[in-house]
């Protein structure tokens, strides 16, 4: 957006008329639909593409040949595979993460602030020279190229969603409930289980959401660790697309893309307030 | 009112409670990190600096590409991200909102074969400018392999997050500030360079920090995207050097390098986020 067309977009200041800053908005908003769904739609077109010859801006023939593939062979294989090892690694890492996101945002867990740092690094660090190094290890360990090696390597990502999240969960409803609770003569046990675990709930579904996403569309690890022997959607769409077969990787990418996109309309309406407080605190 | 400080016995227990999650990361991240560190000064058995002396030799003019494409990545990042950001906190536009949030939720090998076909010498951007009649059939675009194409990509990977982060320091400035400006006449543009930038000025470095951590350390994006021939990206040089030469020794030394890059913005990152 230029400075210009911003500056048109300032309200009314009586010497605008309404019509042109409606204009502006319209503009802005078209530029920003071809800038962030154009290179998207390329995909659509060339999912459905069976013929295509430069420079026509359709393709010759239109099909679904391609997309017929996704209920047979590799491709159903992959996401059957993925979906499993993604649903193994949320159960995981909700399991894991939950009792150190609870200690650290109550503040007792001893060296509290060190633990939570070590979950940031696979974030703050490259994954890749990381990974790779792990695929060494992991075949020293017979690890290497099982759905095991592949969940581990999934689960060390995944808890850098799953702790900072759950973290920030555990912090925003307060302690005054369970206080209570403990005055009245409940145990920490029972107050966890009663009430600090049920009213986490929503933000606890929110991180499993981010998790199941995440390992869904982990890459680097799962083609370092796990390739050729478990392969999940990215990985199936990164070895189409090195054949040029444009057509099985536009599909593929598409398939990608589904779940995230019902995360989206989910975070709009569901989530929203704890998925902005994630990305404020990482 | 002060928590009471937890008995040994309590304590005990919350450290039990969070060893699963700690060895997970300690043993799929820790080890293998300090295992690259290490592997990076052994060459045929014996301790060196000769993986440094072949990165330096092999891939310095690769490691100089990578900072440059991040550099013009954050750039276009931040160069649409401002503004926007600026606009959202000042004016309510939910579809604007909406589809500035659509690539986070877009994976990034996707985003690497969906930037490949778009921006491809022959690809859709080509086809749809050609159909509009504004160049010739025989026009090449020319940038869609190039560092150009890489930083489109990964600013258009990026620009979701840090218009989030932006909106969320944005919106922690006082309005009266903003009405203060405005009763001086200040409009949109004034009030965001004047007011809303100088402001959340440790947000944005946080922000612009996060963004070139990760474009440094881009992988999926710079596969998808790659071509044979000319500078590439670090983690490319990586991912070749590890699984097609299995040199792991060189391999490590250009994991160093990376951490080096990655080192500084993560120290601040870091120390910002544990405040």
């Amino acid at each position: 957006m230029s400075a210009r067309a911003a500056d048109a977009l300032a309200p009314p200041a009586g010497r605008y008329p309404g019509l042109l800053v409606a204009t502006a908005r319209a503009a802005l908003v078209a530029l920003l639909c071809a800038v962030i769904i154009g290179p998207l739609l390329g995909l659509v077109v060339w999912s459905v593409a069976e013929r295509w010859y430069w420079p026509a801006l359709v393709p010759q023939a239109v099909g679904l040949k391609y997309w017929a593939r996704i209920t047979r062979g590799d491709l159903f294989g992959a996401l059957v595979r993925g979906v499993t090892i993604a649903v193994i690694t949320t159960a995981l890492a909700l399991l894991t993460a939950i009792p150190v996101s609870y200690a650290a945002a109550r503040k007792r867990l001893p060296l509290g602030p060190v633990v939570l740092m070590l979950f940031l690094l696979p974030q703050a660090f490259p994954q890749l020279p990381v990974f790779a190094s792990a695929a060494v290890l992991f075949y020293r360990w017979n690890l290497a190229g099982t759905m095991a090696g592949v969940v581990l390597i999934h689960l060390v990502g995944g808890l850098v969603y799953a702790v900072w999240t759950m973290t920030a969960v555990f912090r925003s409803i307060g302690e005054d409930l369970e206080e209570a609770a403990i005055n009245l003569g409940a145990s920490m046990t029972y107050t966890f289980f009663r009430i600090a675990l049920p009213l986490a709930a929503p933000g606890i579904v929110a991180s499993a959401i981010l998790v199941f996403i995440y390992s869904l569309d982990e890459f680097t690890g799962t083609l370092l660790v796990g390739a050729p022997y478990v392969t999940t959607l990215p990985v199936y769409m990164y070895t189409a697309s090195l054949g040029y077969e444009m057509q099985i990787a536009s599909v593929t990418a598409l398939v990608l893309m589904a779940p995230g996109v019902v995360l989206l309309v989910l975070m709009e309406r569901f989530l929203r307030a704890e998925y902005l407080a994630f990305f404020g605190r990482l | 009112m002060r928590v009471p400080r937890a008995r040994p016995v309590e304590q005990l227990l919350w450290w039990m409670a969070a060893v699963p999650a700690t060895a997970v990361i300690v043993v799929g991240f820790g080890v293998p990190l300090l295992q690259s560190l290490a592997a990076s000064f052994v060459r045929d058995g014996r301790i060196t600096l000769a993986n440094y002396e072949l990165v330096y030799r092999l891939y310095g003019q690769d490691v100089v590409y990578t900072v440059l494409v991040a550099a013009a990545g954050l750039v276009l990042t931040f160069g649409a991200g401002i503004p926007l950001a600026g606009y959202l906190r000042l004016h309510a536009a939910p579809t604007v909102e909406f589809l500035l949030k659509i690539p986070l939720f877009v994976p990034f090998v996707v985003v690497g074969h969906a930037m490949r076909i778009f921006l491809a010498p022959r690809g859709t951007l080509l086809s749809v400018l050609h159909a509009l009649g504004l160049i010739s059939p025989d026009a090449s675009l020319g940038f869609g392999q190039t560092w150009l194409g890489l930083a489109i990509a990964l600013a258009w990977k990026h620009l979701a997050l840090i218009v989030l982060l932006l909106m969320g320091a944005f919106r922690a400035v006082d309005e009266s500030y903003l009405e203060a400006a405005r009763g001086f006449g200040a409009g949109t543009i004034r009030q965001i360079w004047a007011v809303l930038v100088p402001m959340s000025a440790s947000s944005l470095a946080l922000a612009a920090v996060l963004a070139l951590t990760s474009m440094l350390a881009s992988f999926s994006i710079p596969l998808m995207m790659s071509r044979g021939s000319g500078p590439q990206m670090l983690m490319i040089d990586l991912y070749y050097r590890f699984g097609q030469h299995g040199d792991f020794g060189v391999a490590s030394a250009l994991g160093v390098v990376s951490y080096l890059l990655a080192s500084g913005a993560a120290y601040y990152y870091l120390r910002t986020v544990s405040r």
